[in-house]
């Protein structure tokens, strides 16, 4: 495959934080693999492609959380992401967007269903956790850095694996665990975007969908990017 | 007599801090006055009018501009230049005077409503800026919206084409909303009273709820931030009797002109998404000098340089320094733009010919730092 749809959902509301421009590196990355990509950007009223390879899933305020997980549970859209994890389609859903895709999460002072995605839950905290954060991810073997921002407390249930190991800040809440993953779906409280801060991220999110190895990629900007920030986060 | 016992002590401890310690000394004997006499603000302002400016970005030059129109009415104190925490308004009311027109912080805002009790509170705009310190643009509209209920005795002046401005307009008992033809919001996809999907008819937006920018008392031609801010400055200082001053975009602009070794530069602040899009438009020569910091009002985090579309800086002359050089250098890279990465901007600037024009669009702790230089 030399052609892959990244689906950006509900950039609209899910965009608060910056994580829009994940779309924007896997995109670039991939020029370097010789893929040729398109973004797709879903809006609130718009329904998912059913052909996509990468759907992505950013931050956002309450009210636009709600909406956008209101706009996933609509017509078809929920079978859409089935089938396309069947298919072995990559997610990678960030802050209220990985909370979306859990069992349960909590926005403006209620508990509600999310889609189910990923066996996680996610309850509010008496406290904000704002800053840099770094992990070293279980599935990469390597370290990530990032910012969260985030009231959420995240538990996970016996379905799901944590996605980092806290090195520095919170994560999960439990300043242990950041995220979640299974197969091919990956939530993560980081933003900064993540796959900025972290192309080789990109990189890996890349190979699954297409099922394809890459060769290393020389981009010397991109690496003294990610390590500059791995050093200074300590 | 405690307090201006209080007022003393906090003037000498603002003018050791400027003739000992050598700082700006502006905001040192606000913050000495609010721990001598904590119910300094209110007290200060119960003999004079005080007029608020908040918002995003726009303050400090709407509230310079409104004290040419209000210092024609009456004496006027105002906040040192961009200073608008609680302290920095306690400084401006140090001074005696019939009026104070004063620069607030937008989540400062609501305890400088309830203490000063202001006659009038204009709002600039609301959008994404230091969400490390916000947290959401919704948690501070909501703040202001039930400040503007409470407030009964004050007229609100705002942009109601901003749906956060709106929302504190129409909590209002008094407000006077003026639109610019209405305009797209990047946060605008929710309806921030009711949390529905926000209905928008290209430039306007009107909810099912109510919340609109259509039927305002006053309707302007569209135009840019500056121009914004500054018509809104002079239908404040109208409705509080005032004569409309001309509106000089450039000067309201923060924007300021310095020569480096035979360079000259054009400074302007760059604060978040909403400002660096206002700022790019007016980059018209080749040669441009980028400054991204990240200390706290900078915002400790660079996320949102990737909610910019850099497109306008292509094939230009770009040198990129500041503690986050970096993150933007990277950005641009991705973005298809390529741009040398200096140390400080002693260096970047020096990589520009003499007599050459250089855009300098800098962080706000950059910006303060070369201004004051």
């Amino acid at each position: 495959m030399s052609q892959i749809r990244i689906v950006r959902i509900h950039n609209e509301l899910l965009g608060t934080y910056g994580d829009q421009g994940n779309a924007e590196v896997l995109a670039f990355r991939a020029k370097f693999h010789g893929i040729t990509t398109t973004i797709i950007d879903v809006g609130y009223n718009d329904p998912l492609p059913t052909n996509g390879d990468i759907y992505l899933l950013g931050g956002a305020e309450d009210a636009a959380q709600l909406l956008s997980l209101e706009a996933l549970q609509r017509d078809d859209n929920l079978n859409i992401l089935h089938f396309a994890i069947e298919r072995g389609a990559v997610i990678l859903a960030v802050c209220a967007g990985f909370q979306i895709i859990g069992n349960k999460f909590w926005a403006n002072g209620q508990e509600v269903d999310g889609l189910g995605l990923l066996d996680v839950i996610s309850v509010p905290g008496d406290k904000r956790l704002v800053g840099d954060i770094k992990t070293i991810s279980t599935v990469l073997g390597f370290e990530l850095t990032g910012f969260e921002n985030h009231m959420g407390r995240t538990i996970l249930g016996s379905g799901a694996e944590a996605f980092g190991k806290v090195v520095t800040g919170n994560g999960n809440g439990d300043s242990k665990f950041d995220g979640a993953v299974l197969g091919n779906i990956f939530g993560t409280y980081m933003h900064g975007p993540i796959l900025a801060r972290n192309p080789e991220f990109a990189d890996l999110l890349l190979t699954r969908a297409t099922g394809r190895k890459y060769a290393q990629i020389t981009d010397p900007l991109a690496l003294k990017y990610a390590s500059w920030r791995r050093k200074v986060i300590k | 007599m405690r307090l201006k016992l209080s007022i003393l002590l906090a003037k000498l401890a603002g003018s050791l801090s400027k003739n000992v310690l050598r700082k700006s000394g502006e905001t040192i004997p606000g913050r000495v006055l609010l721990a001598l006499y904590p119910k300094a603000i209110s007290e200060l302002s119960k003999s004079r009018k005080i007029i608020c400016v908040s918002g995003t970005n726009g303050k400090t030059s709407t509230t310079k501009a409104l004290v040419t129109i209000i210092s024609k009415l009456g004496t006027v104190t105002t906040s040192p230049s961009g200073s608008n925490l609680d302290r920095g308004v306690a400084t401006a009311l140090m001074q005696k005077s019939e009026y104070a027109v004063l620069e607030v912080d937008e989540l400062h805002l609501s305890r400088v409503i309830t203490e000063a009790k202001p006659v009038a509170v204009l709002l600039l705009n609301l959008t994404r800026d230091q969400l490390h310190r916000m947290h959401e643009v919704k948690r501070v509209a909501d703040r202001w919206a039930v400040s503007a209920k409470g407030a009964p005795e004050t007229l609100f002046i705002g942009d109601a084409d901003d749906p956060f401005v709106e929302l504190a307009l129409a909590a209002a008992a008094q407000s006077h909303r003026v639109s610019f033809g209405g305009r797209k919001h990047l946060d605008g996809a929710v309806c921030p009273s009711c949390g529905i999907y926000l209905k928008w008819n290209r430039n306007d937006y009107k909810c099912a709820c109510g919340l609109t920018n259509l039927n305002t008392d006053a309707l302007f031609d569209s135009g840019s931030a500056a121009y914004r801010n500054a018509t809104l400055a002079n239908v404040t200082g109208q409705l509080l009797g005032g004569k409309a001053i001309a509106i000089d975009e450039q000067s309201l602009e923060r924007s300021v002109n310095r020569e480096y070794n035979g360079v000259k530069a054009n400074l302007r602040l760059t604060k978040n998404p909403a400002s660096w899009t206002e700022a790019l438009t007016s980059v018209t020569g080749n040669d441009v000098v980028l400054i991204v910091n990240s200390r706290e009002v900078d915002g400790i985090d660079t996320s949102w340089l990737w909610d910019i579309s850099f497109a306008v800086l292509s094939g230009k002359n770009i040198v990129v320094c500041g503690e986050r050089g970096l993150d933007i250098a990277y950005r641009l890279h991705v973005e298809g733009i390529e741009v040398e990465v200096t140390n400080n901007f002693e260096s970047a600037i020096s990589k520009f010919a003499k007599g050459s024009h250089v855009h300098v669009l800098a962080a706000y702790t950059a910006f303060h730092e070369l201004v004051r230089a």
